[in-house]
């Protein structure tokens, strides 16, 4: 337990779950070192690391409310995604509370926002989560590989990397090698997946500040970037691309040729129309200060992708995959909303560059390992996974049994980065909340679960 | 000055309705039975091999249903002599009934379910305003119904639009297997609407949970809990078909499937031309 808090104290946690009677907690220390595994037997409580690591909070509260274990010493335990419980909200005397959500006025996931204001400005924001609940993790358990897939595809809104993320955990607990070319079409769908997605909240900023122009032009390149992954995999979000050993799809030179062709058209539209953007003194003082975080904050909640890259911590898995050498994670200081959108950008960027990479020397040789299914009729096998999806880290662990799953445990990049934006609103304005949320781009779904 | 030679250089996005509904040529159509081809072995096979449990097998009679269908391409191109491919993105229908395909097995061939019904007359308005709900969807759903008003679909050219408060809306636009923390939102929603109004279930997890149907924390669609009016298989639900639901929702456009299938004068089309009846011109 001390090594354990002395390594949270310096690094970062990646994943907390429960593997009957152990808990896991696997935590990053300094950069490039393989992330450590500590295990702690819990069979009905666990001591409690939240107030001193808030990184650990939902891990906590999560543990509590799915299996049960209750985390001692924890100041108030409220639920995360169980709604029949009662939930107190945090109240501030004297100010006024503004309820928002679930029901969004845009068009997307739902969600409730408490908060108290002063006034025109935020002093508190209290996050409730928990609408989107489907209890993917357990239907999970007992499910085919095939039908396993499925629901990872569904599990959150980055279709490619949650895929990849379950097939990579699977191989890896069973031991099925991936041929280079599987494992490079892999990196091109999720770079396509990464640029999409990136583009999208990009629009969305700017349809926020309300730059129109901008909106509809971005808006534009990504409509077409989709259309190329759908060009490769036959699906507008890459689903059915992957499987278990390789992927579903092949390329002949003609159409490699062409999407990389599409591509670099599209990289130098992307290019005009956000460089452009970003020089505009009205964008630019429009995004500028708005909804920081500190480095020291980003740190305290662990947070992940983008996020954590705009308050200068320079993570990115990327740097540790072997195709992408050499790989400089894209880092800016700010930590508000411009730093962020300074980071889709630059990300967009390279993200195109890479694409260009991949699609030019492509490896030949099968897209899928054959043979036979390694593991016995009932041989178990443990074993987790991460990717860098575009939001940032997403963790899977997998318990096998024979070609079934028994268990799993997913950490979507947006179950850690939520928590940044109750600090991120604080001392803002109220109608700026939609840009910093935006600026944030987290996943409603792959939190809830 | 840039900007502006940009907008003339960009020209006109939109597409017609004719371009939208055709289905690109790399993407997998919808399967479609062949009584001919569904022997008891092919039949044992196709249940075994769809991922999402689509094809169904009770007594006498074998199921596709649709609104089960991930896409995957798996069974027609295992099956070819069983199934076939059903290549249209016009795919919204008023019943639930015309998104399942029913052979019977004594007979070989499909039950049909009579035409379908119409759409209600009183949302038959040149213009509709919508309300999006998410209920329990992986977020793609709904990002379809907001690429439904990129330049591409632009769907205000039909009249529509997506407003903010459902005080405002005629309709609903309800996505995911409807979880049971949104069920109570839901309803609210629903009953803040005004009457005459009408709910469309965006995507397969709206229409029937998909894979997540089994789960206790899902209704397992939005039928369970509201009255639909026109259902929009995909999964998820492609833009132009959306545009295709509110078309057959206004009264713009008719319902090209009927049990499953598009049927003309007795004869099954291989690919299908975006029908032309009661729908508006476009650019």
């Amino acid at each position: 337990m001390e090594t354990l808090k002395q390594v949270l104290g310096s690094g970062r946690l990646v994943a907390l779950w429960y593997d009957a009677p152990h808990l896991h907690y696997l935590v990053e220390g300094s950069e490039g070192a393989p992330p450590q595994e500590f295990r702690v037997e819990a069979r009905k409580s666990f001591p409690s690391l939240a107030e001193e690591f808030p990184a650990l909070d939902w891990f906590e509260r999560e543990l509590w409310e799915e299996h049960g274990l209750v985390p001692e010493g924890y100041p108030a335990l409220k639920p995360l995604r169980n709604h029949h419980l009662p939930y107190p909200f945090e109240r501030v005397e004297g100010l006024h509370e503004v309820p928002v959500g679930p029901v969004h006025a845009g068009i997307i996931e739902p969600g409730h926002f408490r908060f108290s204001v002063l006034g025109e400005r935020i002093i508190h924001l209290e996050l409730r989560l928990g609408y989107q609940h489907r209890g993917v993790e357990r239907l999970f358990q007992g499910a085919s590989l095939e039908r396993a897939l499925l629901l990872a595809e569904r599990a959150g809104g980055e279709s490619v990397a949650h895929a990849l993320a379950f097939c990579q955990a699977v191989e890896v607990a069973s031991g099925v090698e991936v041929p280079p070319r599987a494992c490079q079409l892999r990196r091109v769908l999720l770079e396509l997946e990464r640029l999409f997605g990136h583009l999208g909240h990009l629009a969305g900023l700017f349809t926020d500040i309300g730059y129109a122009y901008a909106a509809t032009q971005v808006g534009k390149v990504r409509a077409l970037l989709q259309g190329q992954l759908e060009r490769l995999t036959g699906h507008r979000y890459g689903r059915n691309a992957l499987t278990v050993g390789g992927v579903g799809f092949d390329l002949d030179p003609k159409t490699q040729l062409e999407v990389r062709r599409a591509l670099s058209e599209l990289a130098a539209e992307a290019e005009a129309h956000l460089f452009a953007a970003l020089k505009h003194p009205m964008v630019l003082d429009r995004l500028r200060y708005v909804g920081p975080i500190t480095q020291a904050q980003a740190r305290l909640l662990g947070l992940v992708g983008p996020a954590a890259r705009a308050c200068g911590l320079g993570r990115d898995l990327r740097q540790d995959d072997a195709l992408y050498q050499p790989f400089t994670p894209v880092t800016r200081t700010g930590g508000d909303v411009l730093a962020r959108a300074q980071v889709y950008i630059e990300e967009v960027r390279q993200g195109f560059a890479y694409l260009d990479r991949f699609l030019s020397e492509l490896p030949t040789g099968a897209v899928s390992a054959g043979g036979v299914w390694p593991l016995q009729e009932g041989e178990l096998r443990k074993a987790f996974s991460r990717v860098e999806a575009g939001r940032g880290e997403l963790f899977y662990w997998v318990r096998l049994r024979g070609r079934r799953v028994e268990q799993v445990k997913i950490v979507d990049p947006s179950f850690k980065n939520w928590r940044a934006l109750e600090l991120a609103v604080r001392g803002m304005g109220l109608p700026d909340f939609p840009l910093i949320n935006k600026s944030f781009d987290l996943s409603y779904a792959g939190c809830d679960l | 000055m840039n900007s502006l030679w940009q907008t003339l250089r960009t020209g006109l996005l939109t597409r017609s309705l004719k371009k939208l509904f055709a289905l690109p040529a790399w993407a997998p159509g919808w399967p479609v039975l062949r009584p001919e081809g569904l022997s008891r072995a092919v039949r044992r096979e196709l249940l075994e091999l769809c991922p999402s449990a689509a094809f169904a097998e009770e007594g006498d009679e074998f199921r596709l249903d649709l609104a089960k269908c991930v896409l995957c391409g798996r069974c027609f191109r295992a099956h070819p002599q069983a199934v076939g491919e059903l290549r249209t993105l016009e795919v919204a229908v008023a019943r639930r009934e015309d998104l399942v395909q029913r052979v019977d097995l004594a007979t070989g061939s499909f039950v049909d379910p009579g035409p379908p019904p119409p759409t209600r007359a009183e949302l038959h308005l040149p213009t509709l305003a919508f309300r999006e709900v998410s209920a329990g969807n992986t977020g793609l759903d709904d990002t379809e119904v907001a690429l439904a008003g990129n330049p591409f679909h632009d769907m205000s050219r039909f009249g529509f639009t997506v407003v903010a408060s459902p005080r405002h809306a005629d309709a609903l636009l309800v996505s995911g297997p409807v979880s049971q923390n949104m069920r109570e939102a839901l309803l609210r929603t629903y009953e803040a609407t005004p009457e005459p109004k009408g709910v469309v279930a965006v995507g397969n997890e709206a229409i029937s949970g998909e894979v997540f149907a089994e789960s206790p924390q899902v209704a397992g669609g939005v039928d369970k809990v509201l009255p639909v009016d026109v259902y929009v298989p995909g999964s998820p639900a492609r833009p132009a078909s959306i545009l295709h639901g509110l078309l057959l929702l206004s009264g713009q456009a008719r319902q090209a499937l009927v049990g499953g299938r598009v049927v003309q004068e007795g004869r099954e089309r291989a690919r299908t031309a975006p029908s032309e009846a009661g729908v508006r011109k476009d650019g």
